[in-house]
């Protein structure tokens, strides 16, 4: 299956992201010839224990995520980012984490993302980069307040070989999932 | 959801039973080698103890057995209506359920044979000695639980809406089974059938063709 980056926009401090910075950047990618082709769709689930005593919890994760991409949409992708574990499943198994009761569904994000192929792009992190440098440079032009980032977790640490699969889409949604919460918790603490 | 009904059979008649299951079901048998790994849910997690097994060797098979259907209708038939939910899953799920929490409660390996077949419903038929490791996970030397004695469970796939469908064709199907094995709801065991001796000789005898 193809490789795919997961990038996420960091906005300057004490900038939002808006409608009107997501028009600019899907303007940006059409100017180096992207082609815009359609929404695309994946789900983000964060468990929690369902305990009476919170404080027993210690010892176990305080969550995890539950994560669907639109390519694998019979798979179902559980990862436990602090013990860099990522389990591929049936998307059955989102009815047995229900059943168990153990962990439950606190939160979900559905993310409609308009998908933006970019015809013939190799396996290669070397092109992979210079696309995101060039799709920078685009995008600095137009002075936006905040930047793409791109950040490779490692894969190895989940056990996960070189060969891209949707395990690997599924780690870097997580990733991008802790980034967007760590940012909004920063953002909250500056407030408060 | 599942129907299901267990029973248990002499070793030495199991051969005999293949031999009717083969007539009944003009299916090949499929080899049997499950490796049945139960969790249970720590003492800090919930207020209900969960089981989960994973079943297989090289793919993995997470499996939740849920509770029996209640009522006064589920008291008068003879098979056991439960929900059952099966996920395949990748090899590292023991790691992730142990990083929730869960504890292995027991393992066990079943060796034997299974058929599927269509015959009112998709019925399996399963045929297996259960054995238990005496280290962990160490499946190349386990031993009988009840040597001399194997484990006979039919299973079909039901849905609320056509469970009594199913019941009525798996009751159907074990009547069948019946001069060589006893077939019940789980956890109710019967025991062999007096009969069994003589109905697998004369199975034995003729390769399964007398009506039994």
């Amino acid at each position: 299956m193809p490789l795919k980056w997961v990038l996420h926009w960091q906005p300057n401090a004490g900038s939002t992201v808006n409608s009107q910075i997501l028009s600019e950047v899907s303007q940006c990618v059409e100017s180096i010839n992207g082609l815009k082709q359609g929404r695309w769709k994946a789900t983000l689930t964060l468990y929690k224990p369902h305990t009476r005593e919170p404080s027993l919890t210690a010892e176990f994760p305080r969550d995890f995520l539950g994560v669907s991409v639109p390519e694998q949409p019979n798979k179902y992708y559980l990862i436990i980012r602090g013990q860099r574990i990522v389990l591929e499943a049936d998307s059955s198994i989102q009815t047995i984490m229900e059943k168990l009761q153990s962990y439950k569904t606190r939160l979900a994000l559905n993310f409609d993302v308009e998908y933006l192929p970019i015809s013939s792009m190799e396996k290669a992190r070397q092109i992979m980069g210079e696309f995101l440098e060039i799709w920078q440079e685009a995008v600095s032009k137009r002075s936006l307040p905040g930047q793409f980032m791109h950040i490779e977790p490692n894969f190895a640490e989940y056990g996960l070989a070189d060969h891209y699969t949707s395990q690997h889409t599924a780690v870097q949604y997580a990733t991008v999932m802790a980034q967007l919460i760590a940012t909004v918790q920063a953002v909250q603490s500056v407030r408060n | 959801m599942e129907c299901v009904v267990q029973g248990i059979i002499e070793t030495q008649h199991v051969e005999a039973l293949e031999i009717l299951l083969q007539g009944l079901c003009g299916v090949l048998k499929e080899r049997l080698r499950i490796h049945e790994i139960c969790l249970k849910s720590g003492p800090n997690l919930g207020e209900f103890m969960h089981g989960c097994s994973f079943r297989g060797s090289t793919l993995m098979t997470v499996r939740h057995i849920g509770g029996a259907m209640r009522g006064a209708g589920a008291e008068q038939i003879s098979v056991l209506v439960r929900t059952m939910v099966e996920s395949k899953v990748s090899k590292n799920v023991l790691r992730l359920f142990y990083a929730l929490g869960y504890k292995l409660d027991h393992e066990l390996l079943r060796v034997g044979f299974a058929f599927h077949f269509q015959r009112g419903a998709q019925i399996t038929v399963t045929v297996s000695s259960v054995n238990k490791m005496l280290k962990l996970h160490a499946t190349d030397e386990a031993v009988p639980v009840t040597p001399g004695i194997q484990m006979v469970e039919v299973t079909a796939p039901a849905s609320a809406e056509n469970y009594t469908e199913v019941v009525s064709a798996v009751s159907s199907f074990c009547e069948y089974l019946a001069p060589l094995l006893h077939l019940s709801k789980p956890g109710i065991s019967t025991g062999v059938v007096p009969t069994a001796a003589a109905a697998a000789a004369s199975l034995m005898s003729d390769g399964g063709g007398t009506t039994l």
